[in-house]
């Protein structure tokens, strides 16, 4: 049985189409939905999670259809939404057994101690969450949605205002999940945590589906090594034999691809003088999943889709 | 069932451990006691602390209920009604165990009011008479907290709830015959009086301090109460974002 299929899924908000023809398909995997934000990787989750109805087409959960069979599909699954919801006046322990009160699952202390073992939470269970870290609650979540042994686990922006140890951790026991069999179905704006730890990951842009691979075969799409200058003024020839524009990641700094980074640089230069492009720097590296977005979008800008809330929300965090 | 006591447990764990709110909650409904109760100087009545209490007890319940729907504009907020959306068990005992805990809630509130009320001077009723009020109160805190609970699974921010719940509270308590009987009520008053659900409640308590059990006033109540418990539920359970 697949554990999550999509067919033709798609979401519009009035004439806004927030995703668009989604046709999936993810086994026993770590699979990353990655975008910048309004891309539509929410909306997508939540539709998957039963939360949205789906304007039109169907997504089956382990068989079993989001729509007419939404509540066989919550017994499938966990959710774990991207603002970090447990209660702070309740303990970390508390807050597990509360899900597995409501999950109805036997023997409840056994599977709530279990899970906060899993989580490295036993020692600070009975504290109250209002003294945790970010990376504690976030593991607590993850404690919380694993209680009742889901076969797939959707994971809504996980590391998003952790620090960096924090986030290493929570990769850790993702990856540790998949290798018990379970499917996690993990969105992300950050390129390189999908690059480390996903299986496949699927590339979306304005609800769009444009490109899904693993990241490895990804990377290779766009060669084997980025030039990228920092530059003033605009070149009018096409470019050298060799080397491909991938596009300009922020104004003044161009990110090329070629296969002899090293041999190309100095015929790059060359090239961008005679065009009266005046360079400040060049460095040669190895491609990422940042590479790969950059040449598969045009340039974008972020006017939609935008939530005014969450953004106050995670402005709020940092500070 | 059990999920309904399991959602309860989790607000009334977090009400417990609050502390503040416990106390701000009381302030209003004491103010209006002492006062409006004591102080104002009434021709009607010969002993207007006994004629207002009823009347507060009901505010009581209507304040607390009304701000009880914060409790899922919040949870909407954080993020916790989405996960439990995505729960298995029924989505109906979100909603019902939001209404148990306004509603005990509300008359934890109440007795505290009726303690002060009893300190200030008010005489009260029998035990039975009382018994019959906390029935009137809860069946008033269950309709008001349906109410309030369903409107803020709509609306979508804090600021929204507040807007609503102001624009709704004080103007059902000052159209009802908490303050004054409807004898000496302007015309136009009273017709919007006696239909306000608030007035059911209090009409229905007040005719227990003279030893009447007011069926109308009760049974307009219960059916009310039933009907829009019905209609939220069924909200609950179709809803999706």
């Amino acid at each position: 049985m697949t554990p999550i299929e999509t067919l033709g899924l798609t979401k519009y908000y009035g004439d806004l189409c927030a995703v668009d023809h989604l046709d999936l398909s993810v086994g026993n995997e770590i699979f990353g939905l990655l975008g910048p934000n309004g891309s539509g990787k929410t909306t997508t989750v939540l539709m998957l999670t039963t939360l949205l109805q789906p304007t039109e087409g169907s997504a089956r959960i382990c068989g079993y259809d989001i729509c007419r069979q939404a509540r066989e599909v919550r017994k499938q699954i966990s959710y774990v939404p991207q603002e970090m919801a447990v209660d702070i006046k309740l303990t970390g322990r508390e807050n597990v057994a509360l899900f597995a009160k409501l999950y109805g699952i036997p023997r409840r202390d056994e599977a709530v101690g279990r899970v906060l073992e899993m989580m490295d939470l036993s020692e600070r269970a009975d504290d109250l969450v209002r003294t945790y870290s970010g990376g504690m609650r976030r593991r607590l979540e993850l404690a919380q949605a694993l209680v009742h042994e889901p076969k797939v686990l959707f994971l809504d922006e996980p590391t998003i205002g952790l620090d960096v140890a924090a986030r290493r951790k929570i990769w850790d026991h993702i990856r540790t999940l998949r290798s018990r069999g379970m499917t996690i179905f993990v969105t992300t704006h950050y390129m390189d945590e999908a690059d480390h730890s996903c299986d496949r990951v699927a590339i979306l842009d304005r609800g769009l589906v444009i490109a899904v691979d693993s990241p490895a075969a990804l990377r290779a799409r766009v060669g084997n090594d980025i030039i990228s200058a920092r530059v003033r003024g605009v070149p009018r020839d096409s470019f050298p034999e060799g080397i491909t524009l991938l596009g300009e990641r922020e104004p003044g700094e161009m990110v090329f691809s070629t296969d002899h980074g090293s041999e190309k640089v100095p015929v790059l230069f060359h090239w961008l003088e005679s065009q009266g492009v005046a360079v400040q720097s060049l460095s040669v590296r190895e491609p990422t999943l940042d590479d790969v977005f950059l040449s598969l979008v045009t340039a974008r800008e972020d006017g939609y889709g935008f939530d005014d809330h969450k953004f106050r929300m995670m402005l709020r965090r940092r500070g | 069932m059990k999920d309904i006591l399991t959602y309860f447990e989790r607000d009334m764990l977090r009400w417990v451990r609050g502390r503040i709110s416990v106390v701000s909650a009381l302030i209003m409904p004491a103010a209006w006691l002492i006062f409006v109760g004591l102080a104002l100087p009434t021709t009607f009545s010969e002993h207007y602390i006994d004629f207002i209490t009823p009347g507060i007890l009901v505010l009581t319940m209507l304040g607390a209920s009304l701000q009880g729907g914060s409790l899922l504009i919040f949870d909407k907020i954080l993020g916790f009604l989405n996960k439990f959306l995505a729960l298995p068990s029924s989505r109906e005992s979100i909603l019902l165990g939001k209404i148990v805990f306004i509603t005990t809630r509300g008359l934890i509130q109440a007795t505290i009011i009726l303690v002060l009320a009893g300190i200030l001077g008010a005489s009260l009723l029998s035990p039975i008479g009382i018994l019959v009020s906390y029935g009137i109160l809860a069946v008033f805190g269950i309709l008001f907290s349906a109410f309030s609970t369903t409107i803020a699974l709509f609306l979508s921010d804090h600021d929204a709830y507040a807007a609503f719940n102001a624009m709704v509270s004080m103007p059902l308590f000052f159209t009802s015959s908490a303050l004054m009987p409807y004898a000496v009520m302007p015309s136009w008053l009273s017709p919007i009086a006696y239909w306000n659900p608030v007035s059911y409640a209090i009409d229905a308590i007040r005719s227990l301090q003279e030893g009447v059990f007011a069926w109308s006033r009760v049974g307009a109540l219960v059916l009310l109460a039933v009907l829009v418990v019905a209609i939220c539920i069924h909200q609950f359970r179709k809803v999706t974002l």
